[in-house]
């Protein structure tokens, strides 16, 4: 719930959202909807965080976090609902798909510099390779210039990782540089690429593809942390 | 001027006060953004009481940077906000709390 009392005006005046379980949609686009996170969305992470294939390929901090930092707390909601350096969305697929598909965040935001870093992970694998993670990423990217007032978005990638270095390229984002050998996977070295887009050019991809965001209205409604 | 005159007094323009409360994220920050945008159009010197705030993320963050820099665009514009330890907390923690001007009484 979130009200508002002018108190020169009007007295009190209020807005309420009642709560709902299922989050509220912040963006939608032709293939995936983008949510709030949920406290039963913790059960979803709780599969994906030991998921070896993720590991290799995104090595997330936001999952390792939930796993290592919290040890897979419920209080790992309020955490991120409380974190201002990050933005964290659920990825659900319009259709085909009973179970969310994946997880898009915005983190290290600095809202004063207006940058921030972007991290998009498609968990289930029949989903990989439909467009659900370069709209997701497109999405967040609109949001993070609509709502946030970001001027760039970062990404990095390992150097195997072809597919989210296609996906970025798809949304836009150009390779700025190689950081040498920067992952260590166990075994070996790996180069990390880094990408980023300006406000510009994210506004040119939104441009060519009529998307606009975000929604007119939310759909679904806030709800108090737990 | 007479140097034996008395202190002079002069009224200044009101300050606005609003009061958020619940929390102010993602799931909000449409409405946060449209309620605190109405009254910054409206109200160039702003009290924002953020003392019943149960959650503060980076989209509520923005919104209240959004309000700072349309008020700081205004002739004599002030925006106050008065937070709980929830709100500093997330304004220390984003980095943003000295775009802000703080009241704690």
């Amino acid at each position: 719930m979130i009200t508002l009392e002018d108190q020169t005006a009007h007295g009190m005046t209020g807005a309420d959202e009642t709560p709902a379980p299922g989050g509220v949609v912040i963006s939608r686009g032709i293939r995936v909807r983008l949510r709030t996170l949920t406290p039963p969305d913790l059960d979803l992470l709780n599969e994906w965080v030991d998921d070896p294939f993720l590991e290799r390929m995104v090595g997330s901090e936001f999952l390792q976090s939930f796993k290592h930092v919290w040890d897979k707390s419920p209080a790992f909601y309020d955490a991120v609902l409380n974190d201002p350096t990050q933005v964290v969305l659920v990825v659900e697929a319009n259709q085909g798909w009973s179970k969310p598909v994946g997880i898009v965040r915005l983190f290290n935001i600095h809202l004063l510099e207006g940058y921030a870093f972007l991290e998009t992970i498609i968990t289930d694998q029949k989903a990989v390779r439909r467009g659900f993670g370069v709209e997701a990423g497109k999405l967040i990217s609109y949001y993070g210039v609509d709502v946030l007032g970001l001027r760039r978005v970062e990404a990095k990638v390992y150097e195997y990782n072809v597919l989210s270095m296609n996906s970025l390229r798809r949304n836009g984002f150009q390779q700025e540089g190689v950081l040498r050998k920067a992952w260590y996977d166990g075994e070996r070295y790996w180069d990390v690429f880094v990408f980023g887009i300006l406000k510009d050019e994210i506004e040119s991809v939104r441009r060519r593809d009529k998307v606009y965001l975000p929604l007119d209205h939310v759909e679904g409604n806030g709800r108090e942390p737990a | 001027m007479n140097a034996m005159a008395g202190p002079q007094a002069e009224t200044l323009e009101t300050l606005g006060r609003l009061r958020l409360h619940g929390p102010l994220t993602a799931g909000t920050s449409r409405r946060v953004r449209q309620l605190l945008g109405d009254h910054v159009d409206h109200q160039a010197r702003l009290l924002v009481d953020l003392q019943a705030v149960t959650a503060l993320d980076a989209t509520g963050v923005a919104a209240l940077l959004q309000a700072q820099r349309a008020v700081g665009r205004r002739e004599h514009g002030l925006l106050v906000l008065r937070p709980n330890r929830i709100v500093s907390d997330a304004l220390k923690h984003s980095r943003t709390i000295s775009a802000f001007v703080l009241w704690n009484g």
